[in-house]
């Protein structure tokens, strides 16, 4: 082939722009169509979450949890709670796990539904999405009764969660559960494995199992990648050591490990699995407290501890010093999010324009969490 | 500054040529039929605000994390409100009156605009005096409106007498 | 409209003293107007009711409902809300083509009209190069489409521009070779001879003659449909990528032509399909024409109906399509393009002139069109069926009533 010289343009893409999911900017580098180098610029949704954490007392800083992923808040909330009560010693009533599971995998379910109808939308589809935030819609009616929110719920307290089922909760999570499991089939078929989907996603920005490990993704992202690494199976925490389920892997169905494709389908397997959790948990859970005795003012001891808890966006983790007195020394959250920006710079040489819209969607960035 | 355009293989193909078109035909009538399918179901629209069949309001679970409201006569002015909202939109002055030496709130004030609804303030409550409602539709024509003060300017009104037993958690909430 | 012309001048006879041509340009520019004003610009606004009322339904929404009964007098609302508001320009656009380029666009879009067919001898001029006008003319929208993304001196509206020159440019071979075999079964490239050499009834149209336009059918609307920037091939202003493509820094009044020739185009290109491959506007009756000569008339009204119905039908298909599959990648298009449409275009026209041999020795072959009609029937049974399954598997109901 002729090699033919052109002129590099520098192109903006964001913080106003369409695909990227808040406000983040890239600053890309391509010659026409094909981009040379992009350059994740982060910081627009800076909210400084972890100095504010420093302000606010133990039980203080739960509703800010909710704001450093708003998709997948309980999973934030679950992580915040897991630290302090490791660092506390404080115990959880068994009724309250299965509740902080029920929740939270109704919560991963929401948000990989709204992954999957964004990334969708991005490629071009713009139907799948609203099909989607219908079924989000359902998790959210059954959160809101739950704990009386839709997005920022505010549910987990520290040793126990704020409030037990109530009545029919059972059922219609069952009846959702019911609905919800042919639908995943039906979205399948309406743009999964559709010819033009599978063309813009098969072989599509390659992360190779070395590469996701050295460039610490985290989460689907890396689980696509064929490694088989899932926090609530690993390192067990709460009661999933006592549930059953899959830890779905990508297995480069049209393409190779590790292609767009895999990032997208490992999350829509994730959804099954999440819903085989609730329906055991539902009927495992057992009668009981819902909320530990501790103060009204919590002081943990002297000390510092990391937690890592799997969230939908793979592990998120908090870093906590405490000197003892009623607000944290420090706080610091390891998302997923940011180190997937990441790899961003590195995989991203030579794509099209069209697929790095197909890139950032699939590695399923949420700009508050990148930015915290 | 220029540079070489890059002429790799494009990645993204599979399938033999004709196998493709097979694929491309069934599974677009696949998805084709899926969207006509839902063009012949019922939409799922709310139309909020005026063509609810009841008020959304009304709709709303028990629980529902909604505007806060006060209830004047229960609150005993113990400040474990104020003290749990995590940003402080809550805003309450109690006087000691030096001559009968009871206790009055001049001020109790919480700015919606500020409040995130996240129920904390709720937990603590011995009486049950501050709850959320069912009310979320806090449009006003200035930010200043939002503030909601529940001791009119200029007046004070006698805190409710605690019961014993809060009485001494509210005392122990204190040191 | 030349007899038209005629039959005016010669009854207002102070229209005698003035020259003929200013006349003709004086009743062209009249008839102009009103296909622009009673015919495109209701096409076209109903129709972006129609899609977005189509659309809502297909995605669990309801759509626009509260202008007027149903909402149905949403595009007025947004036309005389775009009238009303500042037409804007860049500061670094070049203004000239800035200002220019919708009129290019719209006036490409709007000339097609010229040889768009209604019915019988219900046509503006039945040009005898008809089809031959379509796509020379509509090329213009390229010109259009270009300079717009030029001269709005933005990155993104440039990208989007380029895009579209390169997959309008393109998509013009399949097409037109698609166009081919139908030409050459007619022998002529007049709109309304085209219709005449099909008949009433589905086997007789020109998409079920043979397997090769059978092929072609499909070439020509998938790549018209490519021609027209729709989905799966809404790559210029693809939404998520480009923002808005080539007219995004447009606003008010200009923005509105871009939108009206694409809403005017989704009928141009029902209506060429219609034409070329599915019968036009004959209808049975259009047979008995000789044997009830009074009533005519009202045959062609039929005609006219049956014509507007069929396009109607597709413009239908066509929002269909572009609110279920997702987009092509720009390299990807070209490969459709040139891998698989236009290998199979000429494989058509060598197959049909193969066939017309063929036909002449063997007339057993003009059964094939049967067999081809029962195989174009099989898709909508195929849909109905998967729909049916779709509906048990999810357990979904049905509910047919459009008004919400």
């Amino acid at each position: 082939m002729t090699e033919f010289i052109t002129e590099e343009m520098t192109l903006n893409m964001g913080p106003q722009h369409p695909s990227t999911h808040g406000v983040l900017r890239f600053q890309l580098t391509s010659d026409g169509e094909v981009i040379h180098s992009v350059k994740p610029d982060v910081g627009y949704l800076h909210r400084s979450i972890e100095k504010i954490a420093e302000k606010v007392t133990y039980h203080g800083f739960m509703p800010y949890t909710d704001r450093v992923d708003y998709v997948a808040a309980m999973n934030s909330n679950f992580a915040w709670a897991l630290t302090v009560e490791k660092l506390g010693g404080y115990q959880v009533p068994e009724r309250a796990e299965y509740l902080r599971v029920i929740a939270a995998e109704l919560n991963r379910i929401s948000s990989h539904l709204i992954m999957l109808g964004v990334m969708a939308m991005d490629i071009g589809a713009v139907t799948p999405f609203p099909y989607f935030l219908r079924e989000r819609e359902t998790i959210n009616d059954l959160l809101e009764e739950l704990c009386g929110a839709r997005l920022t719920y505010n549910y987990i307290r520290i040793g126990g969660v704020s409030s037990d089922l109530p009545d029919g909760f059972r059922d219609r999570a069952l009846r959702f559960l019911d609905h919800f499991e042919p639908i995943i089939d039906e979205f399948n078929r309406l743009i999964t494995y559709n010819e033009i989907f599978v063309n813009r996603l098969a072989n599509i920005v390659i992360i190779p199992r070395e590469q996701a490990i050295a460039w610490a993704l985290v989460g689907p992202n890396l689980r696509a990648s064929g490694v088989k690494w899932d926090l609530r199976k690993d390192e067990p925490y709460s009661i999933y050591p006592q549930v059953e389920f899959d830890i779905p892997v990508g297995k480069g169905e049209v393409g190779t490990v590790g292609d767009c494709f895999d990032r997208f389908i490992v999350r829509v397997d994730e959804m099954r699995e999440s819903s085989k959790i609730i329906r055991q948990c539902l009927d495992k859970m057992p009668e009981g407290e819902i909320q530990s005795k501790l103060p009204r003012q919590l002081k943990p001891p002297k000390g510092e501890v990391y937690v890592r808890s799997e969230s939908a966006r793979g592990e998120m983790g908090y870093y906590l010093v405490s000197n003892g007195g009623l607000n944290p020394e420090r706080v610091k959250i390891r998302t997923g999010s940011f180190s997937a920006m990441a790899i961003m710079e590195e995989v991203s040489k030579g794509i099209m324009i069209a697929d790095m819209v197909a890139l950032i969607s699939s590695l399923d960035v949420i700009a508050p969490e990148i930015d915290r | 500054m220029a540079t070489t355009a890059s002429t790799d293989a494009v990645p993204g193909f599979r399938g033999t040529y004709f196998g493709r078109i097979k694929n491309a035909i069934i599974s677009i009538m696949e998805g084709m039929s899926v969207t006509l399918g839902y063009l012949l179901q019922r939409p799922i629209t709310i139309q909020y605000p005026d063509r609810t069949p009841k008020p959304v309001k009304d709709t709303l679970p028990e629980r529902y994390r909604g505007i806060l409201e006060l209830d004047m006569k229960t609150c005993t002015a113990c400040l474990a409100c104020e003290r749990a909202c995590p940003i402080g939109c809550i805003k309450i002055e109690v006087v000691k009156d030096k001559e009968t030496k009871k206790r009055y709130i001049t001020r109790f004030d919480i700015d919606i605009a500020k409040c995130m609804y996240c129920g904390l303030c709720v937990d603590p409550c011995p009486g049950g005096a501050i709850r959320h409602t069912n009310e979320f539709e806090g449009s006003t024509s200035d930010v200043q409106y939002l503030v909601r003060r529940f001791v009119p300017p200029g007046e004070r009104i006698e805190p409710a007498k605690p019961k014993k037993k809060e009485k001494e958690e509210a005392g122990a909430e204190g040191s | 409209m030349e007899r038209l012309a005629d039959y005016i001048v010669y009854n207002l006879p102070f229209l005698q003293q003035i020259p003929r041509v200013i006349v003709d340009l004086i009743i062209m520019l009249f008839f102009a107007t009103c296909m622009l004003l009673f015919w495109v610009a209701l096409f076209a606004g109903i129709t972006s009711w129609v899609e977005r009322r189509v659309a809502g339904r297909i995605q669990s929404r309801i759509g626009p409902n509260r202008v007027g009964p149903q909402g149905f007098l949403q595009w007025i609302a947004d036309g005389l809300k775009c009238f009303l508001k500042e037409d804007f320009v860049p500061a670094a656009a070049d203004k000239k083509l800035f200002l220019l380029a919708p009129y290019i666009v719209f006036a490409g879009m709007f000339a097609v009209f010229v040889v768009v067919p209604f019915g019988d001898g219900l046509i503006i001029s039945n040009l005898n190069i008809g089809i031959f006008y379509v796509l020379a003319i509509s090329s213009l929208v390229v010109v259009g489409i270009l300079m717009s993304g030029w001269s709005s001196n933005n990155k993104w509206s440039l990208l989007g521009g380029m895009r579209s020159a390169a997959q309008i440019v393109s998509y013009e071979i399949p097409v037109s070779l698609a166009i081919l075999p139908v030409i050459l079964l007619t022998g002529s490239l007049g709109m309304q001879d085209i219709i005449r050499a099909q008949g009433p009834y589905p086997w007789q149209w020109f998409a079920f003659h043979n397997p090769f336009t059978f092929i072609a059918f499909f070439i020509f609307f998938i790549g018209a449909l490519a021609e027209g920037n729709r989905t799966p091939f809404d790559i210029p202003e693809a939404e998520s990528e480009l923002v808005a493509g080539y007219n995004t820094e447009y606003s008010g009044m200009r923005f509105v032509f871009f939108f009206f020739a694409e809403w005017a185009n989704l009928y141009i290109i029902a209506a060429l399909t219609v034409t070329l491959f599915l019968g036009g506007w004959n209808t049975p009756a259009h047979l008995y024409t000789n044997l009830f000569g009074l009533l005519h008339r009202s045959v062609d009204v039929a005609g006219t109906f049956v014509f507007i119905l069929k396009s109607l039908f597709l413009v239908f298909v066509i929002i269909w399509i572009r609110w279920t599959l997702p987009r092509l990648r720009v390299d990807q298009m070209m490969d459709v393009c040139w891998k698989y449409f236009v290998p199979f275009s000429f494989a058509n026209i060598v197959g049909t002139i193969i066939w017309m041999v063929l036909a002449d020795a063997a007339p057993v072959l003009g059964y094939v069109r049967y067999i081809l009609f029962v195989v174009g029937l099989m898709v909508p049974l195929a849909i109905a069926m998967k729909i049916t399954r779709n509906f048990r598997l999810a357990k979904s109901e049905i509910h047919l009533n459009p008004f919400i």
